[in-house]
């Protein structure tokens, strides 16, 4: 009998059943446990079992330039991304420009993932400050590559470690990343060909689009949670949650492959 | 008939540092965590300098630090972090305090400032920010139609360093400097910022004979004409690392980080690290051989 799958294992499943073959896709190197593990290790995860279940040629960017890298030569997940670690580790291509051999603003990046500190109904994130621009309450770190991630990447999966009232608020107080403000329409006057926001994952629950209307609606709600709990947490009203279903459970083979195939050793999903 | 000599563009640090006025635009080479001209970022507090603003692409311990020593009165970058080290608290206190304007560009974006200059062009294009709050900030973003199609596009304004700095494993007296072709990324950026400005200055680890140049010709991506002074600085991007010849001392940003949660405990760590070692080689005996030989890397021999 199969131990039940944890909640990293099943967003790696539910993650890597939504990627086709042929796609490319980039993750980037985020740091902290919690964020390290929602925002690189799942995904990588996820990715390499999708390789090995129907996508085999899916391409893996790791920290955005180390194409395919073989992960059964490291023993921890990588935190720096031009550290000796990386350039040494072998791979089938290595970016040494920028941008390099992914073409960013002709849409070779199939999907990616980011996280940020906060997120909004309209799937617009935030990784620059909290409070007023000029006099911020708090100033994080900056845009880094999040407007690329939601305008020029096709499609992006917001990676979210912590749900809270404080993460999930009403609107951002900077728009590092563009949702859907005025759905689709509204990004096709904003002048973006494509991309955008398709999942938000959380330790809670897994967010779509209603894109045509542009709002970010609960899909699943993980297994344990209940649908107070997790309004409770959102900074914003989620609606009639009655008619959602739990979060979808990874196969006996999935689960299979992932433990004994992807991350035997827990390089990629260390348990916290 | 005699030969004149050849002009040499060596200079010392404190006067390289001199040729970087207050309220100069600087842009520092390396990315993020790596390879930073931190040695000569040490030189710039040690002669107080004020009302910086540093361009870059994405920074960290350079901005941290200038920051942290009342340098900067504006950073134009994508990113001001510590990555594994955590958030960059001087800079965050300098923001939060009103002190620090911040001008927020996307990653792409900030190399494109670079390629604009090197293009010599005012602006660069895109077709992505809008939405953005990066606009909304920013009154230098412009929109216009393009002239082709009529499409409505974004232009912002190229990087317009006044001075340029990098650093580099080994340039000769006269400039010619050597980027090893085993790099990454952001050895990359330091080759687009070498070509975007007039005053580009360069902190090297060694000095070469011109005999060294002439080996590694394929390897001199910034030709002499480019550059208009270097500097001879071992472990000049300590503890940040030089890729392929040492890593990053941890241990030391570990301390760093700690020393920056306070402004207090700030002004202690530069006056024991910066302002009271005499110069350069002062520091570098602190750090002490020992530590220092640890972090050698020896990269690939090919």
């Amino acid at each position: 009998m199969t131990a039940p799958a944890t909640l990293n294992e099943t967003l790696a499943v539910v993650l890597a059943r939504s990627f086709a073959d042929g796609e490319v896709g980039f993750t980037g190197l985020l740091t902290g446990a919690a964020a390290a593990l929602f925002g690189t290790g799942i995904p990588l995860a996820a990715m390499e079992l999708a390789k090995r279940l129907h996508a085999p040629n899916l391409t893996i960017l790791l920290a955005g330039c180390y194409h395919n890298p073989d992960f059964s030569e490291i023993d921890r997940l990588p935190d720096s991304e031009h550290s000796a670690m990386l350039r040494d580790l072998p791979c089938e291509a290595q970016m040494v420009d920028y941008p390099g051999q992914f073409v960013l603003k002709r849409g070779d990046v199939s999907f990616g993932f980011s996280s940020a500190v906060q997120v909004d109904r309209v799937g617009n994130i935030n990784s620059v400050c909290v409070g007023p621009h000029d006099r911020p309450k708090v100033r994080l770190v900056g845009p880094i590559l999040q407007p690329e991630h939601m305008t020029l990447f096709r499609r992006e999966y917001v990676m979210m470690p912590h749900h809270d009232r404080r993460n999930f608020v009403q609107k951002v107080d900077y728009v590092s990343g563009v949702g859907y403000p005025g759905g689709l329409e509204g990004r096709k006057k904003l002048g973006l060909d494509w991309g955008g926001p398709c999942l938000v994952v959380t330790p809670k629950c897994i967010f779509d689009f209603d894109r045509e209307a542009g709002l970010m609606k609960v899909r699943s709600i993980h297994r344990g949670v209940t649908r107070q709990d997790l309004q409770d947490a959102t900074g914003f009203d989620l609606g009639d949650l009655s008619a959602v279903p739990e979060t979808e459970h990874p196969s006996e083979s999935e689960l299979e492959i992932l433990r004994h195939h992807v991350d035997p050793r827990g390089v990629l999903m260390p348990a916290l | 008939m005699s030969k004149a000599p050849l002009v040499s563009k060596l200079i010392s640090l404190p006067e390289a540092a001199r040729r970087v006025p207050n309220g100069a635009r600087l842009a520092l080479g390396g990315f993020a965590v790596y390879q930073k001209p931190m040695a000569f970022v040490r030189e710039l507090i040690r002669q107080n300098r004020r009302g910086l603003t540093v361009i870059g692409s994405a920074n960290s311990f350079d901005v941290d630090m200038l920051a942290g020593a009342g340098c900067l009165s504006r950073v134009e970058t994508s990113y001001v972090g510590l990555e594994k080290h955590g958030l960059a608290r001087n800079f965050r206190r300098a923001v939060e305090g009103g002190r620090l304007k911040v001008v927020d560009y996307p990653e792409m974006a900030c190399w494109d400032r670079f390629r604009a200059n090197q293009d010599n062009f005012d602006f660069w294009p895109a077709k992505f920010l809008g939405g953005n709050d990066v606009v909304t900030y920013n009154d230098e973003i412009k929109t216009f139609p393009c002239p082709i199609t009529g499409r409505t596009l974004h232009a912002f304004p190229a990087a317009n360093p006044d001075v340029v700095v990098i650093h580099a494993i080994a340039a000769d007296e006269q400039g010619n400097v050597v980027i090893p072709a085993r790099r990454l990324l952001p050895q990359s950026g330091d080759v687009l910022m070498g070509r975007s400005c007039e005053h580009v200055i360069v902190t090297a680890e060694k000095i070469v004979p011109k005999s060294f140049i002439k080996r590694h010709a394929r390897f001199v991506e910034l030709p002499s004409y480019r550059i208009s002074a270097v500097v001879e600085v071992p472990w000049g991007s300590h503890p940040t690392p030089t890729l392929g010849r040492y890593l990053s001392d941890d241990g030391h940003l570990d301390s760093y980080v700690e020393a920056s949660a306070t402004d207090t405990a700030f002004a202690a760590y530069l006056d024991e690290w910066v302002r009271r070692p005499a110069d350069h080689f002062a520091y570098l005996d602190k750090l002490g051989s020992a530590q220092l030989s640890r972090l050698t890397d020896l990269g690939s021999l090919a």
